[in-house]
């Protein structure tokens, strides 16, 4: 266990106890299992890296079948996110500093041209992708992606296996490893709380006489909340986080979710696509709209397990093969008559 | 001194998927660089070979990104053949690489 973790848990005890001492027969500490099923972070200095181990060959075929259809096949697509690789050279590895990043006319800024740490790629591709199916990734499968994406990048070679002790080595040829700073002081590290180095923004607490509630300065007139549609089913919805509803008239999110539109938020389906509106894949109106009238459902229901692209765009759908075959049809049905709420 | 271009070939019900990322700087010749012009400098012909026979030629000008992504299919391909591709530059400069079909 780490010293982290130990601190953590012993923290989260505490606070249980603290809190049931406050507030009687409400809440209780949390488990060892739930903690460290929350405690994933990788670290900069790799604290908290599992072991395992996963090799360049291996990540291309995991990259094939859940990154490619958005990120390309060599990771330089920029349709759906920008790219992963390009812009580094042979020196920013030797230097540690990408010099793309300072000229001014280079067009865009990829994830190994920003990214110092590789151990912050580990941390991201573990916690947030596949878009669609954030954490199903294994650890060894984590370790093989990102050993496929550092050699697209020219970082490792093509045997390379990537582990928890090769990747110490990985990051020492980081293009931008030494590209980070902290001088600015808006981060803990060298430079933060100096004199020299204050934030250029105030931000002081009050002590005397503060205001007891907040003053709502300004806000939208009720007629001008719509005018871009309902914000709350124009987002990707995912946990707990929400819009704000700006249609007129209450709009209870857990009320709509029910059969299909459960469905569709549990498959992932939402991540994607609004009900009203295109997110980054169509919205479910405007699919039952092109096909209104139409013996489509068979089609249709192919491209949600085989994926499909062209049709609305060069954004690919992913193929969804854990989907069921009577799900699919409940889901493409439900599409077809214009996603009602229930 | 180029680099290998990098290049997948998938076969899915007899049509060969190939893609394929070329390392090549591209240049207009209407950029300028420190108050002087810099050259054209551009692929200008692609030429696709599967088992010596050519399945897709590509002829290119300045108007083809930095580093170019193609991607073509072609029917007749199986699983553990070769597709070859080779580029030719303005300078006369050319590379060839191959992939084997997946």
């Amino acid at each position: 266990m780490s010293k982290f973790f130990s601190a953590l848990l012993a923290l989260l005890i505490a606070g249980g106890a603290y809190a049931q001492e406050r507030f009687p027969g409400i809440g209780r500490p949390a488990t060892r299992a739930e903690v460290q099923a929350w405690d994933i972070d990788v670290r900069p200095d790799f604290q908290g890296l599992p072991r395992g181990k996963g090799t360049v060959a291996q990540g291309e075929e995991i990259w094939e079948a859940k990154c490619a259809s958005c990120h390309g096949t060599f990771g330089e697509a920029n349709h759906t996110f920008s790219p992963i690789v390009g812009g580094t050279t042979a020196r920013d590895m030797e230097t540690g500093r990408v010099a793309n990043l300072r000229r001014q006319d280079y067009p865009q800024r990829t994830t190994f041209m920003k990214a110092p740490s590789v151990a912050t790629l580990y941390d991201y591709i573990r916690r947030a992708m596949p878009w669609t199916n954030p954490k199903s990734l294994s650890d060894d499968e984590v370790y093989a992606v990102l050993a496929y994406m550092l050699n697209l990048a020219d970082i490792v070679p093509a045997e390379f296996e990537l582990n928890e002790r090769t990747i110490r080595d990985v990051q020492n040829r980081m293009p931008n490893r030494n590209g980070m700073t902290t001088d600015h002081a808006m981060w803990p590290g060298r430079g933060f709380g100096t004199e020299r180095n204050k934030p250029d923004t105030r931000g002081p607490a009050c002590m005397t006489d503060c205001r007891l509630e907040a003053r709502i300065a300004s806000s939208l007139p009720d007629h001008a909340r719509n005018a871009h549609g309902n914000l709350l089913l124009q987002n990707r919805v995912i946990g707990p986080v929400r819009g704000v509803p700006t249609a007129p008239g209450d709009f209870d999110f857990d009320d709509a979710e029910t059969g299909p539109m459960l469905l569709a938020r549990e498959s992932g389906c939402l991540a994607c696509h609004g009900v009203a509106q295109k997110i980054v894949g169509p919205g479910f109106a405007e699919v039952a709209l092109r096909y209104r009238n139409q013996d489509v459902a068979e089609a249709l229901a192919g491209r949600v397990r085989q994926g499909a692209q062209g049709v609305w765009g060069n954004v690919p759908m992913p193929p969804q093969p854990d989907l069921k075959d009577d799900e699919i049809r409940a889901l493409v049905g439900w599409i077809l008559a214009g996603a009602p709420e229930k | 001194m180029t680099s290998p271009m990098r290049i997948r070939a998938n076969v899915r019900d007899g049509v060969v998927d190939v893609r394929v990322l070329m390392a090549h700087e591209m240049e207009t010749g209407q950029r300028v660089e420190n108050g002087r012009p810099v050259p054209a400098w551009f692929i200008n012909e692609v030429v696709a070979t599967h088992n010596g026979k050519t399945v897709m030629t590509a002829q290119w000008g300045p108007a083809v990104s930095k580093n170019p992504y193609l991607q073509f299919r072609f029917r007749g391909g199986a699983a553990g053949e070769k597709i070859a591709i080779k580029w030719t530059d303005n300078r006369g400069e050319s590379r060839t690489d191959e992939a084997t079909i997946a």
